[in-house]
């Protein structure tokens, strides 16, 4: 039998052509093998119904509520791991004082012009109207340039209603701001909190563009791409983020969401919270108490 | 067969380049990534072991007890020292080993390391009144309206540490 191997002479062309032939072949079967088999697996009703829990399941988990469970188990499994943490924002405290934006400033060498933590100032008038103000992030204060100070005379009437929201990184637990990373720069810890390694970031912005809200920037000190990092060099020496440390009106808590007992889960469990952007389906581990639904 | 002589060149062409785009991977991807994930596993203790500049008022009150202790006392026990006064681990270490000369010149200019403080525009920041802050906190409408609604004469150069001591809000 004469095969390509030991046909006695042949020329280059015609051996490039036969292996060209032949990998269009294998490509082809392949194609058709995989999507038999895809059809096939996508047909079968366990294996649809698995992947449905293994959905609710984690769902449990994502929202926080796994944690509650857990404590009714009366097994925190995930304290034996370490701790998972967690942020509330309590909206209804937050007095637009801007020493969270100050304090992470200088503790994370933030450059001007830019915020890993800020604070936005809505006020509402009667005609409908919503103003959304955040001068430097809230780092001088609200006041100066306050629309309840500047905007009556505009349009001839006093706000109805105001408030501060504060905001930061989300650590969300479906980060859309890792899965564009094209280096592994941006990465996740065991304990929940998303960072990016300085070392790695090549500075292509791809994050910056991916996170829905506007939580990372580049930094034109290092051309990497920045964010609030919950203080990781803070936390995991037993401190709290600089912020919170920070915050006179205690609007801001940190802890871990693993140990039942910490002030956090205290919180999380009698309150109602609520995540910005919930739609998004990014899940984040920063909640929000008192969001109103003008809230962006 | 002869024909076999290509299958040897194109395999030895391609043992080439796989053992270099090897080498080169080896080169270009620290030894530890992928350990935990994908990214660097290193770069978590990069991350943490960055040195903390806020130490809170109970590092400040171990040297400053003449203050702290009024000021833990009175109605401003919650905002932090370094809120006002910018953060510590600086002045700690240019106090500590009086080195000041070797930090930058806007320290240097101050020489404790910390924040200079004006005496009204830390105020501000909480007590201007805004329709956003929450009713219960004590805010006035201005600095010169105040002064004039409690009987004093405002001037450019007032401040509020004028009448009242900042670390404990009693007036003088
Ligand atoms: S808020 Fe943005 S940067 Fe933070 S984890 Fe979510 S997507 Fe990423
Ligand atoms: S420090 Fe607290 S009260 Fe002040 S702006 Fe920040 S969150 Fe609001």
């Amino acid at each position: 039998m004469t095969t390509l191997w030991n046909k006695p002479e042949i020329s280059r062309r015609e051996f490039f052509e036969k292996c060209a032939e032949a990998g269009a072949k294998t490509f082809v079967f392949g194609g058709l093998v995989v999507t038999t088999a895809n059809l096939l697996l996508a047909q079968d009703p366990e294996d649809v119904r698995a992947r449905a829990e293994g959905a609710v399941e984690s769902r449990l988990h994502d929202t926080g509520l796994g944690d509650v469970r857990a404590r009714a188990e009366g097994a925190p499994k995930e304290a034996a791991k370490g701790p998972i943490y967690g942020f509330v924002v309590d909206t209804m405290k937050c007095i637009g004082c801007g020493s969270c934006v100050r304090a992470c400033r200088d503790e994370n060498n933030v450059p001007d012009g830019f915020c890993r933590t800020w604070v936005e100032q809505y006020t509402f008038f009667p005609n409908g109207e919503v103003i959304v103000n955040s001068p430097s992030g809230g780092a001088d204060g609200f006041g100066e340039d306050l629309p309840s100070r500047n905007m009556p005379e505009e349009l001839g009437q006093l706000p109805v209603r105001g408030f501060f929201v504060p905001k930061l990184c989300n650590h969300c637990i479906n980060t859309p701001c890792i899965q564009v990373c094209p280096v592994g720069a941006s990465y996740v810890t065991r304990e929940g909190v998303v960072l990016i390694d300085q070392e790695r970031c090549i500075g292509c912005g791809y994050c910056v563009q991916a996170c829905p809200f506007g939580s990372r920037y580049i930094n034109p000190q290092t051309n990497t791409a920045d964010k609030c990092t919950w203080c990781y060099h803070r936390i995991t020496k037993g401190m709290v983020p600089a912020c919170v440390q920070a915050c006179p009106a205690k609007a801001r808590i940190f802890g871990s969401v693993s140990d039942p007992n910490s002030e956090i889960s205290q919180i999380l469990a009698n309150n109602r919270v609520q995540v910005l952007k919930s739609y998004l389906g990014t899940n984040p581990r920063t909640r929000y108490i008192g969001l109103d639904s003008e809230v962006m | 067969m002869n024909s076999a002589r290509h299958f040897i060149r194109l395999l030895a062409l391609l043992a080439i380049a796989a053992a270099a785009f090897f080498k080169a991977r080896s080169m270009v991807v620290p030894a530890d990534f992928g350990k935990l994930g994908h990214f660097r596993a290193s770069a978590i203790t990069d991350a943490a072991a960055r040195e903390p500049r806020h130490l809170g008022s109970v590092t400040c009150a171990e040297c400053h007890s003449e203050i702290s202790d009024p000021w833990s006392k009175g109605k401003h026990s919650v905002p932090q020292c370094e809120n006002c006064h910018g953060p510590g681990m600086l002045h700690v270490k240019v106090v500590s080993e009086d080195s000041v000369d070797a930090y930058p010149d806007p320290i240097k200019q101050n020489k404790n390391a910390l924040r200079p403080t004006t005496g009204i525009r830390e105020c501000e920041w909480c007590h201007l009144k805004t329709f956003e802050r929450p009713s219960t906190l004590k805010s006035i409408k201005s600095v010169g309206e105040h002064i004039t609604a409690t009987g004093g004469t405002f001037t450019p150069a007032s401040k509020c540490t004028d009448c009242h001591n900042p670390h404990t809000t009693a007036v003088k």
